[in-house]
């Protein structure tokens, strides 16, 4: 039998075309039927629950009890922004669990693709904060919608040494003149178009109006020469704050205690107009191929152990107040939170949930206006 | 002879057989169909199909969650009457103009090199020239954010070697930095082509000019050019097509300034919800990189004509 030799065909000169292609034939079919062999680490099983979140929150230490129970951490999805996500499961994607915040609340309950949660199944639940639970459009005749999990500020992040404060910590400071492309800001109008409300001082109950719309457009296009980079991950922001490429941007508040974890001298501002506030929970799918795995994530994701992770290494809050017991006074303010939610959220402005018109207008005149126009 | 009976005709069964043999007897053409039918079927399903429902989706509108399925060329309308589209378009068209020019440049010396003096091994070095090919697309878009970057190594050895106080800030982030890295992603489409095309020129025809008194520049312009033509023309359609839809590029290394038609595609199908505009300018675009091949073509074959 002839032994196909190519190294040697090689070094002699005698590897033709044909015998090349052959070979790539053969590595390509090679490697194509090699997934049929018996594997033993599968991607992803289907009998453990699936959760569609953000990025950053497909780490094993959010589910600590559901991997003691169940020896693998769940299944994870990644979207970028709610709107992408209800996007794909409105187009078929079936999940167990996602994972949206309250502006979208309301959205999501009418997309009509998931279902009230049992709360009486869920073993953490009687710790949760009741000002999380009872947000706007979360309980209602048929239940509670949404299970909060997490919550924080958007608000500015920025360098302490290359910034030159001038006066109080403001919302003008992504408008600064002085520093203009050298600003940054996160992409997802879900998040840059109600800070643009604050800054133009438009009240959030009246956010709908065309009035509204106008005052934010306006003062979004000022900012648009100014700013570098709109991104859609949090990484690059960071990355470009502590290389001194950008002095000042727009980020949630893990992104100043990663920056401070690794000693880059910046501040996470309280802006004297208010920071925008928000809470992010998990709803249940209507068609959950996997009930009873997704209580026991549920329940996983709002225990004191996964608290504790998420105020500790990411500066978020937690629902559940059990959480904030490791932690003193000092450290939380530090991190920009406190162990009574409602102190932060109500200093902050609170983002009111809309619904799906006035969402999809929002990101065509945002997107408009990032495009230059 | 009389006894012997004309047997009669064969039974009608075996003389004509049922319908579809029979036409397959009769015809090449339905025998030609028969044999292309797995591959005409994935086609269909896969490309006639969905291109038909794109196109009957650009004519509805969009109505909350669902579409409104009254055909009316409202998409049209607005993506004409919004100057932004075309906007988008013109900066699309001008990126990817710039970037197949750049690119056909770039790799026609690197072809012409392997075919004409390299003489051994010539398969190994097209299998180099298009190693860095065999990787990620997306993974050589994030290596040019690193090349480019603000701390990154162009930056980092010009600071180092102390031409430049402060790191320039127009590598990244900007349309400059979408054109060097399509026109990099997309070199391994421009060498093939102009290689195969170059390799095929008839080494004697330079020969004979060489002996009828003409400089290497000489035969150059007048033989190898003009006989690679058709080289060029299908690397410059192999980089202008996708490249003018191209959205990871903008996306990631472009910056607010650079976003082209393909960004305003994607996001009609995703923050924007409005899909039917989304089919409404894909199919727009379509027709217009149609329009720019022909015109390209009908240029190039005038100029062979006129050369050959």
């Amino acid at each position: 039998m002839d032994v196909v030799d190519n190294l040697n065909a090689v070094r002699n000169g005698e590897l033709s075309r044909r015998a090349f292609t052959r070979s790539l034939l053969a590595a390509g079919v090679g490697l194509m039927t090699a997934p049929l062999l018996p594997r033993r680490a599968m991607a992803s099983n289907p009998d453990e629950a699936t959760i569609f979140t953000w990025g950053g929150y497909d780490i094993a230490d959010f589910y600590p009890s559901y991997i003691e129970k169940n020896g693998v951490p769940p299944n994870f999805s990644i979207f970028g922004g709610t709107e992408e996500a209800l996007t794909k499961m409105r187009g078929g994607f079936v999940v167990d669990a996602a994972h949206p915040c309250n502006a979208g609340l309301k959205r999501w309950k009418q997309s009509g693709l998931f279902q009230p949660i049992d709360t009486s199944r869920l073993s953490n639940w009687g710790d949760v904060m009741p000002e999380l639970v009872n947000m706007a459009e979360n309980v209602d005749d048929q239940g509670t919608w949404m299970a909060p999990f997490d919550w924080g500020g958007t608000s500015i992040t920025y360098r302490t040494d290359l910034f030159e404060l001038e006066g109080e910590e403001s919302w003008d400071m992504l408008w600064d003149q002085r520093y203009a492309g050298r600003l940054g800001s996160l992409g997802s109008g879900g998040d840059a178009w109600w800070c643009g409300a604050i800054k133009a001082g438009v009240p959030f109950k009246d956010i709908a109006t065309d009035d509204a719309f106008e005052r934010i457009s306006a003062v979004m296009r000022e900012q648009r020469p100014l700013i570098r980079l709109y991104s859609d991950d949090t990484t690059t922001l960071e990355q470009a704050l502590a290389s001194g490429e950008m002095v000042a941007a727009m980020t949630w508040n893990s992104s100043a205690v990663a920056l401070q974890y690794d000693e880059v001298p910046v501040k996470f501002a309280k802006p004297k107009e208010g920071q925008l506030t928000w809470v992010c929970g998990i709803m249940l799918h209507k068609d959950a191929p996997n009930v009873d795995k997704a209580y026991e994530m549920i329940d996983a994701m709002l225990s004191p152990a996964a608290g504790q992770f998420m105020i500790g290494e990411y500066g978020y809050g937690h629902s559940n107040a059990r959480a904030f017991d490791e932690f003193d006074d000092e450290t939380l303010v530090g991190l920009g939170l406190s162990k009574n939610p409602a102190d932060i959220l109500g200093a902050g402005h609170f983002m009111i949930p809309q619904d799906q018109n006035w969402e999809s207008r929002m990101n065509e005149t945002f997107e408009m206006i990032k495009a230059g126009f | 002879m009389a006894d012997v009976q004309m047997s009669s005709a064969p039974s009608a069964r075996s003389q004509r057989p049922s319908g579809l043999r029979s036409m397959l007897y009769k015809s090449e053409t339905a025998r030609g169909y028969l044999l292309l039918s797995p591959a005409l079927l994935v086609m269909v399903v896969g490309m006639l199909i969905p291109f038909t429902i794109l196109i009957a989706m650009s004519f509805w509108t969009r109505d909350g969650f669902d579409f409104d399925t009254t055909m009316s060329m409202t998409n049209y309308q607005t993506a004409m009457d919004v100057p932004i589209y075309n906007a988008f378009l013109a900066r699309s068209f001008w990126i990817s103009g710039i970037t197949t020019v750049a690119t056909v440049l770039l790799c026609y010396p690197m072809a012409y090199y392997v075919a004409f003096h390299v003489h051994r091994n010539k398969m190994l070095w097209i299998i180099l020239m298009t190693l860095p090919f065999w990787t990620s697309y997306l993974l050589r878009v994030f290596s040019w954010k690193v090349i480019l970057g603000y701390e990154g190594v162009i930056n980092s050895g010009l600071l180092g070697l102390g031409l430049i106080d402060a790191p320039l800030e127009f590598l990244l982030y900007s349309q400059t930095a979408v054109i060097i890295t399509l026109a990099h992603a997309w070199a391994a489409f421009a060498i093939l082509p102009m290689y195969v095309s170059l390799e095929k020129i008839d080494r004697s025809l330079l020969e004979a000019a060489a002996d009828l008194g003409d400089g290497p520049a000489r035969r150059f312009f007048r033989i190898t050019l003009p006989l690679s033509i058709p080289g060029v023309i299908s690397a410059t359609f192999l980089i202008f097509i996708p490249t003018t839809g191209d959205y990871i590029t903008p996306a990631l290394v472009g910056g607010p300034n650079s976003p082209m038609i393909g960004n305003l595609i994607q996001l009609q199908f995703g923050a924007v919800n409005n899909w039917p505009m989304g089919a409404a300018l894909s199919v727009i675009l379509t027709l217009w990189i149609a329009a720019v091949g022909l015109v390209f073509l009908f240029v190039t074959r005038k100029s062979q004509e006129s050369v050959v």
